[in-house]
């Protein structure tokens, strides 16, 4: 589904991926760890388009199309979800509003009719239950005035009305706490499907007790250094990043 | 700068019936002699030039226009009018080219049993009270050639907003000077509406004055709507007097014109009295839109609120300054002013200014002023959930307009002017404004 062949990436003059490849099935769920500064946030931005971020070389492919060459909305209604990290606080533009506008933006380009708004409003109010989220929040601004947690779900909460084919995760787990964090788990597990991928970007294990990934990427300064399946994570959270740095350069 | 041909302004005057305003119109022209119109290097118009005013001025007068005591509306006007006397429900005034259309006056009992009761100024109105103290006050009195006299008996309460169209056709007339002395009385409570229109291909120049009288206790929410044509020029006034525990509410909204100046100056004479001022610009292609305001605080305790937004798109210019003035002895005085301004191209272009002058003791005052373009992280979010890049603009915009369209004190005006920025703000934006 996604593929990407030795990407670099830069902002300003900053070169901070140096040809990272990843290879990303329908079905799987993949987690990507590493230090700070090692590129993890790079990657979600540029795959969601942010236009800060510069390929310089190397390529992205998802289903077939070379992904760079789209909008960010394009990428949106083409099934690309990103769950930012900050999500951004929009005074004066409704939540409920916003969501309605992105799931009819990719309807209209699936070609099928704008969805029903009392359909709507009942469907949010469901999955939001799910979520333990107050309902009120719905009709205040666009993360305005949102707690951390309230913000990360209410990421989840977009990505689970817009049923997106690609989604990754930026540090969704950071600044929950235990509560917050498995509402959220809840919320990306029940997205598992056999034709849905998932990409978690972490910079800790936590998460991943409550979302078993099928491969765990250790990224740093730029380049994925090691692969593995979960006990990958479990290793780095006894011995630390170091314990891969070191191996990966013997 | 051009300056205005004098003799011909005086030929005009002269030719004037006489009537009730004859010794002010002269008075006024006396004043005016002294100064002439605004230039550059005045301060206060340092951004605004009237340039273009004068030499429309002395076309008018060169032409030796004789004063009509009616005005009619060609069907285009009508119908310019009706777009808003339609949409918005009050008792609705027309004034067309300065003149007010008896016949197309709402019912006097009617107005009556509300509490107010309008004369023309030159038949029952306190011509003594009208102010000419600075060049275009002075040049509006000096060939105004009649105004309207709105009384608001004490206590009373309309069921309707009372609202006054400005609308002028270049073809009738391209000069028009109007005004309003409008007087409030103890403890009423009034809206009233200010709304601006103009037909035709050709320039015209029209000023406005208004005074308001806002009697102990009186309420008053004032909405001011501009939407003139993309040719024409407006210079306006406001100023009202704000006696003991009076209330001024106002909110102003400028969607049209090509050079367009607004004067709000309160006097906040008595203590307790406060005032909340609030505006809205939307400027595309070659605009000019001036606000200024002064707010003099004479007395105190007493409070004033202002917040003035504007958007900017194209090669539009706009100007604000906001000044409150705290004199010596005011003392409780609480103003507060602030100026937003978003900047959607790189040609557009803001001259703020909020200026505080404090001359007592124990004030609380604050000020600031910012100047942006919308925030790329906002921008980036919503199109990573698939709005394209012009919903996402106007969103961003209307959130930015929202907080002064929401502070709107008349409820009559909501879904208008909430549907004419949404107008405004996609021609803003795709480029073809008007």
């Amino acid at each position: 589904m996604l593929e990407i062949n030795k990407l670099k990436t830069t902002i300003g003059d900053a070169e901070i991926l140096k040809g990272l490849s990843l290879k990303v099935n329908a079905g799987e769920v993949h987690a990507i760890m590493g230090p700070n500064g090692s590129g993890k946030s790079t990657l979600a931005q540029v795959i969601a388009g942010h236009d800060d971020y510069i390929a310089t070389d190397g390529t992205v492919q998802y289903d077939g199309q070379n992904l760079l060459e789209l909008t960010p909305e394009e990428r949106a209604r083409e099934g690309v979800f990103l769950g930012f990290q900050y999500p951004v606080e929009i005074p004066g533009v409704n939540n409920a509003y916003l969501l309605k506008a992105a799931i009819n933006a990719k309807r209209r380009h699936e070609g099928q009719s704008e969805v029903d708004a009392f359909e709507f409003l009942q469907l949010a109010r469901e999955k939001m239950k799910n979520l333990d989220m107050d309902p009120s929040l719905l009709n205040r601004g666009v993360n305005e005035g949102f707690s951390g947690g309230e913000k990360k779900r209410n990421e989840i909460l977009q990505m689970v009305m817009l049923e997106p084919r690609l989604a990754i995760l930026d540090e969704t787990d950071s600044g929950l706490d235990i509560d917050a964090l498995k509402a959220v788990a809840k919320g990306i597990n029940a997205m598992r499907s056999p034709d849905r991928a998932i990409i978690v970007i972490t910079h800790y294990q936590r998460l991943l007790d409550y979302v078993e990934p099928d491969f765990v990427h250790v990224l740093s300064e730029g380049r994925i250094i090691r692969s593995g399946d979960k006990t990958l994570a479990q290793q780095l959270e006894d011995k630390g990043y170091d314990w891969v740095r070191e191996a990966a350069s013997a | 700068m051009i300056a205005i041909a004098h003799e011909l302004l005086e030929a005009a005057v002269a030719r004037m019936p006489e009537d009730a305003l004859t010794p002010a119109r002269k008075a006024a022209l006396a004043h005016f002699a002294t100064s002439g119109f605004p230039a550059v290097r005045d301060e206060d118009w340092k951004y605004t030039n009237l340039r273009h005013a004068v030499e429309l001025s002395n076309a008018w007068l060169g032409n030796e226009v004789v004063a009509s005591r009616e005005s009619n509306m060609t069907a285009a006007a009508e119908q310019a009018v009706k777009a808003i006397t339609e949409s918005i429900d009050a008792y609705w005034i027309i004034v067309a080219n300065g003149i007010a259309t008896v016949d197309a006056m709402p019912d006097a009992n009617d107005l009556q049993s509300n509490g107010i009761s309008i004369t023309k100024l030159s038949q029952n109105g306190n011509v003594a009270a009208m102010i000419a103290d600075d060049p275009m006050t002075s040049f509006n009195a000096a060939l105004l050639q009649d105004g309207l006299q709105v009384r608001v008996h004490p206590s009373a309460d309309p069921s309707k907003p009372l609202a006054f169209m400005f609308v002028d056709e270049a073809t009738q007339s391209d000069l028009s000077q109007a005004r309003l002395i409008i007087d409030v009385g103890v403890g009423a409570m009034i809206d009233i509406i200010e709304a601006h229109v103009s037909i035709g291909p050709d320039a015209q120049f029209a000023n406005t004055v208004i005074q308001l009288d806002v009697a102990d206790s009186a309420r008053v929410g004032f909405v001011r709507i501009q939407e003139r044509a993309d040719s024409h020029i407006q210079v306006g006034k406001l100023i009202a007097d704000l006696h003991g525990d009076a209330y001024f509410d106002y909110a102003s909204f400028d969607f049209g014109g090509s050079l367009i100046r607004n004067d709000v100056a309160i006097n906040i004479m008595e203590p307790g009295a406060s005032v909340n001022l609030n505006g809205l610009y939307l400027a595309a292609g070659k605009q000019h839109i001036d606000n200024h305001t002064r707010v003099d605080h004479r007395v105190g305790p007493s409070q004033s609120r202002e917040e003035y937004r504007g958007i900017l798109g194209g090669d539009s210019q706009c100007v604000f300054n906001g000044k409150a003035i705290v004199h010596k002895g005011a003392d409780g005085t609480d103003a507060e002013q602030s100026n937003h301004n978003l900047l959607l191209s790189e040609t557009a272009e803001i001259d703020t200014k909020p200026e505080l002058e404090i001359y007592a003791e124990d004030v609380k005052c604050a000020h600031g002023a910012t100047v942006g373009q919308l925030e790329r992280s906002a921008l980036f979010y919503l199109r990573s959930r698939g709005l394209d890049r012009d919903e996402a603009v106007q969103l961003l915009t209307r959130a930015f307009a929202a907080r002064i369209l929401t502070a709107s004190p008349i409820a009559e005006v909501h879904a208008y002017i909430g549907q004419k920025t949404d107008q405004r703000l996609d021609a803003l934006i795709h480029g073809n404004a008007q």
